[in-house]
């Protein structure tokens, strides 16, 4: 949906994504090395800016790009979507960066604070391709313990794949936020100092 | 410190951070443990025992136990 949510991060933000960012989409969606585990995108730019336009109507859905704050350069996108109003929770996703990126962190960290402070969920969940195993990993390693299998949840290249399910709710969040807020701190100051 | 001291300690943060058996082959390719959260935590605790500081660039490239001796024991990082 159209929105206009920006989060400040320490070395990075989420701001509204806009059709002008359809290039990049492309090119991170498109990039072999990065969407092994993701829905296919169509590599044609007018395809990209239907599939924007949709969204702009779509309510619950909140899409960013994850910008650096020094430079502005654009280093990956990430999503709150699916939003349930009346049971206050939302999936977190569509989450690419450019390779080499050290937003990953500090990304995650500001779509949970999107949804919880922002947003006002009580729940958040995030699914990955079980076959996924880094990204898998990084969820777990956020000290998220509520997890589950979902067999068969996706469908990529036409194939049935199961789904690890990561849940945070708003009483486990202050415990995974803090963890998230050190490592994102420490990685800000390395990059300011670069 | 010499290689081997290098090593034993790299390879004794990557245990203590992952969790798992590492060798001098370990790599983020061959480790599914070793994700993004991970990398920062090891990243900054070889900083801190070998007293050298990684670049920007580097932290983005050290995605392997002999990359990571490599630039601890490259002049620049000291």
């Amino acid at each position: 949906m159209r929105h206009d949510l920006t989060l400040q991060g320490l070395a990075f933000r989420l701001r509204p994504i806009a059709d002008a960012d359809a290039p990049m989409v492309l090119e991170l969606r498109n990039n072999s090395k990065l969407n092994r585990y993701i829905h296919a995108t169509s590599p044609h730019l007018e395809d990209q800016l239907t599939w924007f336009s949709r969204y702009y109507e779509r309510p619950g859905d909140y899409y960013f790009v994850v910008e650096r704050q020094s430079s502005g350069a654009a280093e990956g996108l990430i999503s709150v979507y699916d939003i349930d109003a009346h049971a206050a929770c939302g999936e977190w996703g569509r989450w690419v960066l450019r390779p080499g990126s050290l937003a990953a962190v500090e990304s995650a960290w500001l779509i949970y604070r999107c949804a919880f402070e922002q947003l006002g969920l009580e729940r958040v969940y995030g699914r990955t391709v079980a076959d996924n195993l880094p990204v898998v990993s990084f969820h777990d390693s956020c000290g998220i313990t509520a997890r589950r299998l979902l067999p068969a949840h996706f469908n990529i290249g036409g194939k049935p794949v199961d789904a690890v399910e990561h849940q945070v709710t708003r009483q486990s969040w202050p415990e995974i936020g803090l963890r998230l807020q050190k490592l994102a701190q420490l990685t800000a100051r390395k990059l300011q100092r670069s | 410190m010499d290689r081997p001291q290098v090593e034993a300690t790299v390879l004794a943060v990557l245990a203590a951070v992952l969790k798992c058996k590492v060798d001098l082959n370990s790599s983020r390719q061959n480790t599914p443990h070793w994700d993004s959260l991970k990398h920062i935590e090891i990243i900054f605790a070889i900083e801190d025992e070998l007293g050298v500081e990684f670049s920007e660039d580097e932290m983005s490239t050290l995605d392997s136990l002999g990359k990571i001796v490599d630039v601890a024991l490259a002049p620049h990082a000291a």
